[in-house]
């Protein structure tokens, strides 16, 4: 299975994820991601922190962006509507 | 030969004599399996260095770590308290060392030498609090919490500030997903507790993480040095 690598951009810096993880495709690297995000709100909420800003930068092995993913996508809609996000 | 496991260290001269020529040494690679869910446990371990996890299964693949022993423990508890097997699966974590004892003997060991029991018994109270307080920390603590009571726990069984742990163990470790492990070792390091390289956690300010840690941390290992003994 391929490598990907699921930086985190907290919009002022990127930290970097080291290891990776063995992951089927860029799909389920998208949605390694979605589920990270959910996480992630999850601690950021009851920690009351705001990680709006925050997003996954996936690449491969060889360093290389296939794909930028928000956390705010794993908001829920009738939320980030009211929010006007 | 002085032993490096904190309870074989913990028995008098005559029960370490009564267990020494029943005892085999071993290395103990990274994942290997000392216990299996639901199989007879054929022998017991004390570790010597390294690390185990306790694992208790959800599926035949999936888990959270409930538990943790290394050279302070053994690994076959339930045949110190006349049970022959366990749901929750056992393996090294960290690489180590350590002795085994084939089960049986073992517990004819017990059955006649009360010293000895008696040694592990306060050892399994000692461990069952260490469970509870993570019981109390997976129910209370945020994630960097939980991390820093961990790598606590780590650094208390072994000789070096050098942890060798990956982020999938730890994101096993913690019940987290691995983003929430960067994440959270990226804040530790920011306070500058911990330095984080691949594979590795170095501890570089204990006492400011023990704080950090809170209520997860310290009851246990109090616990434990009352118990048993140094834990350090």
């Amino acid at each position: 299975m391929p490598r990907f690598f699921l930086h985190i951009d907290d919009g002022t810096q990127r930290i970097e994820d080291e290891e990776g993880s063995e992951l089927l495709d860029l799909d389920a690297a998208r949605e390694e991601a979605r589920s990270a995000a959910r996480q992630l709100w999850a601690s950021a909420i009851l920690a009351g922190h705001d990680i709006e800003a925050h997003r996954f930068v996936i690449t491969d092995n060889d360093g290389r962006v296939l794909e930028t993913v928000p956390t705010d996508e794993a908001l829920p809609k009738r939320l980030t509507g009211r929010l006007g996000i | 030969m002085a032993f490096n496991n904190r309870l074989l260290r913990a028995l008098s001269p005559a029960d370490q004599e009564t267990l020494r020529p029943h005892l085999r040494w071993s290395e103990l690679e990274r994942g290997t399996v000392l216990v299996s869910p639901d199989e007879p446990i054929k022998h017991v371990w004390f570790p010597e260095s390294g690390l185990t996890s306790i694992i208790a299964m959800a599926g035949t693949d999936q888990g959270i770590e409930v538990g943790l022993a290394g050279r302070d423990g053994l690994v076959g508890m339930p045949l110190v308290l006349d049970a022959d097997r366990t749901p929750h699966r056992i393996f090294m974590q960290v690489a180590g060392v350590g002795y085994s004892i084939d089960g049986d003997l073992f517990r004819t060991v017990l059955d006649n030498h009360a010293g000895i029991r008696k040694l592990l018994l306060r050892y399994v109270q000692a461990y069952s609090t260490q469970t509870t307080y993570t019981a109390l920390s997976n129910a209370t603590h945020t994630v960097e919490e939980r991390l820093a009571r961990w790598l606590l726990m780590s650094h208390d069984r072994q000789d070096t500030d050098e942890i060798p742990l990956t982020h999938d163990f730890l994101a096993l470790m913690l019940g987290v997903r691995r983003p929430s492990v960067t994440i959270a070792l990226h804040s530790l390091e920011g306070l500058g507790f911990i330095k984080a390289t691949r594979g590795l956690v170095l501890v570089r300010k204990r006492e400011e993480l023990e704080e950090f840690a809170g209520a997860g941390y310290g009851v246990p290992e109090a616990e434990y040095e009352r118990l048993i003994g140094q834990l350090r």
